[in-house]
């Protein structure tokens, strides 16, 4: 970056100005990407925008204006759902970084074997979140997982044991709001966790390893003790990370789906169902097109919100 | 970075010593925590199906009437595997035999076919979008890029929809044209944004002067390029195709919704299948899970340092 700055505008190799008015090399090699992205990124956004705005009656498309965005915002599966993604962000990526950032911090002490156990640690991520689904549901199947022999005990989870998939959520202490989550949400968020956490931990490890030893060094001659370096100098000093990751965190929490079909299929009930999920069954299930778009919609504009704020933080440089 | 290469210099007081096995310990019980899920799917996928249907549940097929556990009556199977790759006798083959499940006759190639297909588009593109994204200033430059890190806003779930219908319309108007090919242009469209960033970061760490230097001997820009950024940049490149290649691999929902006719299908709607029809053969599942995620595994394995590196750039500069 600091190189392409000290160069002035204009393209590095300056033609004589009389017989080469135009540089068209850059343009020709941004030009195919530019049509892709054009034709599967750009296009489809306009194309959700006029279909939230349509329905499908017999007769073909029909505009209705904002008739799809009022039905879905009334719609309960709407508010469920919200509820439902709620409560899943927030433990999924408490969770996430906590024990990321646990990990990041025993990564960094300068362990021999350091790098084997990262290398262990970060399999998860390589996995499907589909393949992660079926790796959880395989444990807690009714009677025959291999956890459900305990979890099905019910001198330990009273009154008659606990099968995590097809268990009732309790009563909700906020009147409407999924809180206390259903067993199967429980779940849900400690298999989003376990394949998250290498991910968190990654990044958190490239944060701590910037920073200067000196600087804890220093801390701990001056009688910090080993909590109060970390509370008072470690995390001020790794904090724009964990903000990129918590958002990166969020976006893929969002956007991902593939885990509660695997999983939970959103049951039981509708206890799982999370935003990304109910788009689908909206979609492809009750194949009411319209009203999914007004939902992509709304989703774009959770993204976008996350996204430039991502941007922000970061400071991504682009002019140079 | 520098966890990869050895333990700091730590030597001398016993406390320090102390604090160094708590955290290996600590290490090892996490580690072993977060391979437990694999293990035990593992596990299932080499059990026979009466070991499988059994309550309470075992852990290890290995007990017998008199003892609850020994190692020279474990009855490991791998009927699961079978059941998934269905080898059956046939004459026309060398082997003998002719593999007849799905899952390896139909749906993994589709999805090698799909990820190496779309990563050589990906890293082509990315690489010649990159390459005069970090070179040129030109009119629009700074808005383009801010452009295409803007549609990452926009995520595959969200565009769906409308990719689902124009597939259908696709299909209507043009009946010749071969549904994988829109698939395949869906998945580089997606992997192309971060990944033209990535590429442009690559390009900025090339010293401009090797590229000057070729010119200033007579080389074109296209020649510069070709001969002396890109093998300068391939590492930046591996690490595209390799994010890529994962992604599209373990992608569900664009390749189960995209393609209409099964044959076509990728290996995860391969997966989801099984799972709609077997969950009581759990080895059955479970050797179908190993069986699709046990080649992205190998390839992690291989090139973690190109994983660790790509993530770090692409995820926290970009």
């Amino acid at each position: 970056m600091s190189q392409a700055s000290s160069v002035p505008a204009k393209g590095f190799v300056r033609p004589p100005a009389a017989r080469r008015p135009v540089d068209w090399f850059p343009f020709w090699m941004i030009l195919p990407a530019m049509l892709i992205l054009l034709f599967i990124q750009v296009y489809p956004i306009f194309y959700t925008i006029t279909l939230s705005l349509q329905k499908r009656q017999p007769a073909g498309w029909v505009f209705v204006g904002l008739d799809n965005f009022a039905r879905l915002l009334r719609s309960s599966a709407f508010a469920e759902s919200v509820g439902h993604t709620v409560v899943f962000l927030a433990g999924y990526t408490v969770l996430t970084l906590g024990i990321g950032f646990i990990i990041a911090l025993l990564l960094n002490n300068g362990s021999v074997f350091s790098g084997t156990y990262l290398t262990m640690i970060f399999i998860p991520w390589i996995l499907a979140d589909l393949v992660v689904g079926v790796v959880f549901r395989l444990l807690v199947l009714p009677d025959y997982g291999l956890f459900s022999g305990i979890l099905q005990d019910p001198s330990l989870f009273p009154p008659k044991g606990l099968s995590v998939l097809t268990a009732d959520a309790a009563r909700p202490w906020i009147a409407g709001f999924p809180f206390p989550p259903s067993p199967a949400m429980v779940y849900l968020i400690l298999a989003a966790t376990w394949r998250s956490i290498p991910f968190t931990t990654i990044l958190l490890l490239a944060a701590l390893q910037t920073i200067n030893k000196e600087v804890l060094e220093s801390a701990r001659i001056d009688g910090a003790t080993n909590w109060q370096t970390i509370r008072f100098i470690t995390i001020p000093l790794i904090l724009p990370t964990m903000v990129v990751t918590l958002l990166n965190l969020v976006l893929g929490g969002v956007n991902g789906v593939g885990m509660v079909f695997s999983l939970t299929g959103g049951g039981p009930g509708t206890s799982t169902e999370v935003i990304g999920y109910l788009l689908y069954s909206i979609g492809w299930g009750s194949l009411d097109f319209g009203r999914a778009a007004s939902l992509s919609i709304l989703m774009a504009f959770i993204n976008l919100a996350l996204i430039m704020t991502t941007l922000r933080l970061t400071r991504l440089r682009i002019k140079d | 970075m520098s966890t990869f290469q050895s333990s700091s210099q730590k030597k001398g007081s016993t406390f320090q010593q102390r604090s160094l096995m708590l955290t290996n310990i600590a290490l090892i019980v996490i580690c072993f925590l977060m391979l437990l899920p694999i293990g035990t799917t593992l596990l299932i996928s080499f059990k026979r199906e009466q070991d499988v249907l059994r309550t309470p549940p075992v852990i290890f097929p290995c007990d017998t009437e008199t003892s609850a556990f020994d190692l020279t009556a474990c009855r490991w199977s791998i009927e699961g595997y079978e059941r998934v790759i269905l080898p059956q006798p046939s004459d026309t083959s060398p082997t003998g035999f002719v593999l007849a499940g799905r899952m390896l006759k139909t749906y993994l190639p589709n999805t090698l076919l799909y990820a190496t297909a779309t990563s050589f588009v990906v890293v082509l593109l990315s690489a010649m979008a990159g390459y005069a994204f970090a070179r040129y200033r030109f009119k629009g430059r700074d808005l383009l890029m801010v452009t295409v890190i803007a549609i990452t806003s926009f995520p595959l779930l969200t565009n769906l929809l409308a990719l689902y219908q124009m597939s259908i319309t696709l299909r209507k108007a043009l009946p010749f044209l071969d549904e994988r090919i829109f698939l395949i242009m869906v998945y580089s469209g997606f992997f192309l944004p971060i990944s033209i960033w990535i590429a442009k970061g690559f390009f900025d760490a090339v010293p401009r002067e090797l590229e000057e230097a070729a010119m200033v001997d007579g080389c074109s820009p296209a020649g510069s390029f070709l001969r002396i950024t890109l093998p300068v940049a391939a590492p930046g490149l591996t690490a595209i195709f390799l994010l890529t290649f994962v992604g599209v691999w373990n992608e569900f929902l664009a390749g189960y919704l995209l393609i209409s006719k099964n044959s076509l299908k990728p290996a995860m709607f391969g997966m989801y299948d099984f799972l709609g029809q077997n969950l009581v053969n759990a080895q059955l599942v479970a050797a179908a899970c190993v069986i699709v995620a046990f080649p992205m595994v190998v390839v992690f394995l291989f090139a973690r340092r190109t994983f660790f590196m790509a993530m770090t750039e692409g995820a926290v500069k970009g």
